[in-house]
């Protein structure tokens, strides 16, 4: 069978790993952060309560996330030529902007 | 943790005169620039509400916005809090015996340093600018004799006041020693300490 580009096709769950991957450097990111502050921080509610605003503004952000990632079928994959006609006007169109 | 009642090296009859950060100007720089991180997308978000929605019913077009826009408000949230923390452990100690000075670079580099008041030579106030002036903000600059490094209070608020009395501190530190004899004073150490 002869080999054709078009035919490949480009899984949606690729950006899931890029989200989980970034979540992993966010996390170790954030660890570290707190672990200054707490290890050379003043102690006092200052610290506490910035701690606390963090970690619940983080689990806002990731739930949110996660609720609007579990909409869609990541079992999907894109057709490598639907992905070059993105680049075409069509969408654009679509949406009703007009050609650019 | 760093408890105030408890000082590195503590010395007898030591006690805290000034407990220095930077500026409350500073602190909303940081807030400010998160804010505008923030809305700027969201207004954009409701501009191009009609377009967007369809890109979101799109099944590769809308987990990649999602996805992109998970990790851009998480970055932006990362970034006041990292900033915030280089904030909250920049600090400046002076007591009635030495300047402690801690400051954090980056997450990788802290720099502790402290400095006897006897070997204070001078301290400069230095207010430049609109806000700083307004807002009564500047620099303090510590200066010992025949060395080279100085200590920088940076943006630190009433910056005259804190001069006079680190210089009054300084007299009456060099007054006590002349008092209990003469000894050679004590140079600035510092000591830099990988992070974690």
């Amino acid at each position: 069978m002869p080999f054709s580009l078009t035919e490949l096709s480009f899984p949606v769950l690729i950006f899931l790993g890029i989200y989980c991957f970034f979540l992993l450097f966010y996390v170790v990111y954030s660890l570290f952060t707190a672990i200054h502050l707490i290890k050379y921080g003043v102690v006092g509610f200052p610290m506490y309560l910035i701690l606390v605003v963090y970690i619940g503004g983080t689990i806002l952000l990731i739930a949110a996330s996660i609720f609007l990632l579990l909409r869609y079928d990541w079992t999907y994959s894109v057709p490598l030529d639907f992905i070059t006609s993105l680049f075409d006007n069509s969408l654009f169109q679509k949406a009703g902007i007009g050609s650019l | 943790m760093m408890n105030l009642h408890h000082l590195p090296n503590q010395r007898k009859n030591e006690h805290i005169v000034l407990f220095l950060r930077r500026q409350w100007f500073t602190l909303l720089r940081i807030v400010i620039a998160f804010l505008i991180l923030t809305i700027i997308p969201i207004i954009l978000a409701i501009y191009f509400w009609e377009t967007l929605s369809i890109w979101l019913e799109d099944p590769f077009l809308g987990p990649a916005i999602i996805v992109a826009g998970s990790i851009y408000f998480l970055c932006t949230w990362l970034f006041a809090f990292v900033e915030f923390a280089d904030y909250y452990l920049d600090i400046w100690i002076v007591t009635t015996e030495r300047i402690i000075n801690i400051e954090q670079k980056g997450l990788f580099e802290r720099t502790a340093s402290e400095l006897d008041l006897v070997s204070v030579q001078d301290a400069t106030a230095e207010i430049k600018g609109f806000l700083e002036t307004i807002f009564d903000f500047g620099d303090v600059l510590i200066e010992t004799a025949g060395e080279q490094q100085r200590f920088h209070f940076q943006s630190v608020d009433d910056p005259e006041k804190i001069k006079e009395t680190v210089m009054r501190l300084t007299l009456e530190a060099k007054e006590r020693l002349n008092a209990h004899g003469n000894r050679h004073p004590i140079i600035p150490t510092e000591i830099k300490t990988p992070s974690v």
